[in-house]
């Protein structure tokens, strides 16, 4: 096969042509034959794609076509495979295939079947050139197509104005990310000339760097991947986007798209690794992301914002590892992320599947006995990310709690300490989730209990699949593969010793938190009620997510439709444009009004005109000829 | 100045007198026996410059002349008449239809 | 020397008779005006010695044309609004229009000099004058009469009209 990564990437799209154009007239069987079949052919061909790399060691490269060429240079769609790429299509071919077949029992009886699997495989299509792309220009167009998509997919049932409001919002605020991506590749296309990645690490990592400041493009950069990442300031859209279906949060904003930030500051390393103060911000943001998101999902009352708060939480801490150096930790974390928060949220997906619909803690419960694949999937994966050993999430966090303490390149007690925080209150939402929805008295009405029943093979399976990997997957050596691609950080001479110490620290972390669950939660709950009527006003800080919407919407949403209608509605365009128009259409019409005036039908006036203009021609000729 | 010059700057007054009615006079009939003088006026310096040139091509499109201003004033007339009657009065001013 | 004076008393009636037409109120003032200048006209071709044009404009223009006018003034009514007030509103632009008109073609008229006189006499005579129309210009003579044919068939068509309107 001469073009293997071209294929891998039109796969998908070829599903999407299929399914979009005749879909609907073909029925639900064709479309989820295709819809599914080509996502798993082209996780085939990754998987071919990565033993040849194992085998040959060099990264394979598809020369697409010459997209623009002037000025003696070329843009060209190029595709390359390397380490790095491999990990993230593995991922988004493996996960993904999951996914679209658990969306088969999901989605069985909505009208938009067709739709959805064309707006899936679109979505793979896209993350696929995102990750493959050999040069920035390439990724950017993956970048905005996995956009697009999520606001195809937030916006699934959009004849509900919410869920349609909340897909806008989701595409608006990563197009505001995005304005920083594009400056980002501007500077950088100024000072080198080219977009190509591999030739931008290696200027950049070469003796002589190019004459840019490393730290404004990489803040430039970053701040895309806060847009895509959901980061602080830009991470509002997230929690709104759970108005998607289901398996659609658990693809593109858990597994997939919402890694493309990480992804990219890993495949641009080199810019990072000579611009500490970009670095710095980096992480700053990261831990401050991942704390304030970890609180409020401490009282979320939906089973999907818990999730999508813990997406948020996670998508920190993994930048905190990028904002220490160590981009391999970073990538193992997103790795290991995919398994258990897709899991969690397909199994949410399972309970409110059971449920007939309801997604509020408050009326769940007890539902352990009643729909155990999806208990103990849900708990398997709980535990990873609480990080209990040996599950995957233990050593992906572990690995990033040591970076943060211990790098030469930005590690510092204070990042570990914040971190570590984190990683209890992880802990502890984690656990809460687990026990009101499955553990306890049941709060539900007696209607809804008599029809909870366990979700179909093809839902159960892919959980007992994503279960496993949470649960096995962490024994896969990612950063050690990684490291000839990203180098891991120097650890600090001072605090060498403490390894087992930290190692220690988040082992007790993560039982701290089940410990506490089980001691506010346990028995009848009263404790939790009675903490929560103390801390009353912290409460509602929290339920209110520290009221940023509210202050975007002050500060930004009302100025600027006040400037569109006052400026450029009413003034703009009635005064200016219409009234220009207007007047210009009256003043032809007055002219032509003035013009008017010479016919008045006197024929005395007409005889005399003519012989007037007669005699004046005949003056000319007198005086000039 | 000799003959012809004055016969001509004669034919041209006649002819600009015969404008000058055409656009002043209010009367129809009037305008048309203005519009006979100015006919008079070129068929005068016709006749100047074909008696200095000893043409007698001169005198036969003079002769044209005069033919083609009977049978021009012989329609001009009724046509004239007719409008009158219809308006029931000789004014020009009374005639501006066309007006707007 | 004779020839001058007439020419100069011809020249000063035409003139003349061309002012009182526009100043007489009564169109038959104005008609028989306009027959003095055409008679004055017919004594300057004379003079001239194109005496064929001369009797051809006594005979045409006074004789047919200026009898016809004459009918029709006497046999419309002329006390109407045009009669109380003889003059348009261009009383001045006219004016000043028609004094620029002869100012510019007199302007060109005199600049340059005398054209060289040319035999004369006979050749204007009735002989001559019929040999040249009627040998080289015989195809306007039958255009002409063309003219003149459909002259008299608008003619008849307007008075039909005429009727028609009437009936």
């Amino acid at each position: 096969m001469t073009h293997p990564l071209l294929a891998i990437v039109l796969l998908p799209l070829l599903g999407f042509l299929v399914n979009g154009l005749v879909g609907r007239r073909l029925g639900p069987r064709f479309v989820s034959l295709v819809g599914c079949g080509l996502p798993i052919a082209a996780f085939a061909l990754a998987v071919k794609c990565f033993v040849d790399l194992g085998a040959t060691g060099a990264p394979i490269v598809d020369r697409v076509y010459v997209w623009a060429a002037f000025d003696g240079k070329e843009f060209d769609v190029a595709l390359a495979f390397d380490r790095l790429s491999a990990v993230m299509t593995l991922i988004v071919t493996g996960v993904g295939s999951l996914i679209h077949v658990y969306s088969i029992g999901y989605m069985k009886d909505d009208r938009g079947y067709a739709r959805y699997f064309a707006y899936l495989n679109v979505f793979l299509f896209f993350m696929l050139m995102l990750v493959l792309g050999k040069s920035l220009l390439v990724m950017f167009v993956g970048w905005e197509g996995v956009g697009l998509a999520s606001y195809l997919l937030i916006g699934f049932w959009f004849e509900d104005a919410a869920k349609a409001r909340a897909g806008i919002k989701a595409f608006i605020t990563n197009r505001v990310g995005d304005a920083g991506f594009l400056l980002g590749m501007f500077v950088l296309y100024q000072a080198l000339g080219t977009l190509d990645m591999a030739t931008i690490n290696a200027a950049f990592a070469s003796a002589t760097p190019p004459a840019v400041s490393a730290s404004l493009v990489g803040i430039l950069l970053f701040i895309g991947a806060t847009g895509k990442s959901a980061q602080i300031p830009l991470h509002v859209w997230l929690p709104d986007a759970m108005a998607g279906p289901t398996p659609v949060s658990a693809l593109i904003h858990a597994a997939t798209m919402v890694t493309a930030g990480v992804y990219m500051t890993a495949r641009l390393s080199g810019i990072y690794m000579i611009a500490p103060e970009a670095s710095f911000v980096i992480a700053v943001i990261g831990v401050a992301t991942a704390f304030f998101a970890a609180t409020i999902a401490l009282v979320q009352t939906d089973i999907k914002k818990v999730l999508a708060y813990s997406t948020i939480s996670q998508l920190g801490l993994m930048f905190v590892a990028i904002g220490v150096g160590a981009y391999g930790v970073a990538v193992f974390h997103l790795y290991t992320h995919a398994f258990f928060k897709a899991c969690l949220f397909l199994g949410a997906g399972s309970v409110i599947h059971a449920l007939g619909g309801e997604q509020d803690l408050r009326k769940m419960g007890g539902l352990a006995r009643r729909i155990p694949v999806t208990f103990a999937t849900f708990a398997i994966a709980t535990a990873a990310i609480a990080g209990i050993p040996p599950l995957a999430g233990f050593f992906s966090k572990d690995e990033i709690l040591w970076f943060a303490l211990a790098s030469e390149r930005g590690g510092s007690a204070w990042l570990f300490a914040a971190a570590s925080l984190t990683a209890l209150l992880t802990a502890f939402y984690m656990f809460r989730l687990l026990w009101l929805a499955f553990l306890g008295a049941p709060r539900m009405d007696a209607e809804t209990a008599h029809h909870v029943h366990e979700s179909p093979p093809s839902m159960t399976i892919v959980l007992a699949i994503l279960a496993l990997g949470s649960a096995v997957g962490g024994f896969v050596a990612v950063p050690h593969y990684l490291e000839p691609l990203l180098p891991l950080p120097e650890i600090r001479a001072a605090v060498a010793h403490l390894e087992p110490a930290v190692i220690a620290v988040s082992v007790i972390l993560g039982f701290a938190g089940l410990a506490a669950v089980a001691y506010f939660f346990g028995g009848d709950g009263r404790r939790a009620e009675a903490a929560e009527r103390r801390f009353a006003g912290v409460h509602r800080v929290l339920s209110g997510k520290y009221y940023v919407d509210e202050l975007y919407d002050r500060l930004l949403t009302r100025p600027l439709a006040w400037v569109s209608e006052r400026v450029f509605l009413v003034l703009g365009d009635r005064v200016l444009l219409d009234g220009s128009l207007h007047g210009l259409a009256g003043l032809a019409r007055r002219t032509a009004g003035a013009f008017a005036r010479v016919q008045t039908g006197n024929l005395q006036l007409y005889v005399f005109l003519a012989l007037a203009g007669l005699v004046a021609a005949l003056a000319w000729a007198a005086l000039h000829v | 100045m000799d003959k012809t010059q004055l016969l001509v700057a004669l034919g041209v007054a006649l002819f600009a007198a015969g404008f000058v009615g055409i656009v002043v006079r209010r009367n129809a009939l009037v305008m048309l026996m203005c519009m006979e003088l100015m006919l008079n006026g070129v068929n005068l310096t016709l006749v100047s410059f074909a008696q200095r040139m000893g043409s007698t091509e001169g005198a036969v499109l003079v002769f044209l002349v005069f033919v083609v201003g009977a049978a021009e004033i012989a329609i001009a007339i009724p046509i004239l008449l007719l409008l009158a009657r219809a308006r029931r009065t000789l004014d020009v001013e009374a005639y501006a239809d066309l007006k707007g | 020397m004779i020839e001058d004076l007439l020419l100069g008393v011809f020249a000063s009636a035409a003139a003349l008779s061309a002012i009182a037409m526009l100043v007489a109120r009564h169109p038959m003032r104005v008609a028989i005006a306009l027959i003095v200048c055409m008679l004055a006209l017919a004594g300057i071709y004379a003079l001239l010695g194109v005496h064929v044009i001369a009797v051809f404009q006594v005979l045409i223009y006074v004789g047919a044309v200026m009898v016809f006018i004459v009918y029709v003034i006497m046999l419309v009514d002329m006390r109407d609004n045009a009669f109380a007030s003889r003059y348009s509103w261009l009383l001045v632009p006219g004016a000043v229009v028609a004094a620029a008109l002869v100012a510019a073609i007199c302007d060109a008229l005199w600049r340059g000099g005398a054209a060289p006189e040319a035999p004369g006499g006979a050749r204007f005579g009735i002989q001559a004058f019929s040999e040249t129309f009627l040998n080289e210009y015989w195809l306007y003579f039958e255009l002409v009469s063309v003219l003149l044919v459909a002259a008299v068939v608008a003619a008849i068509s307007v008075v039909k009209l005429g009727i028609g309107r009437r009936g």
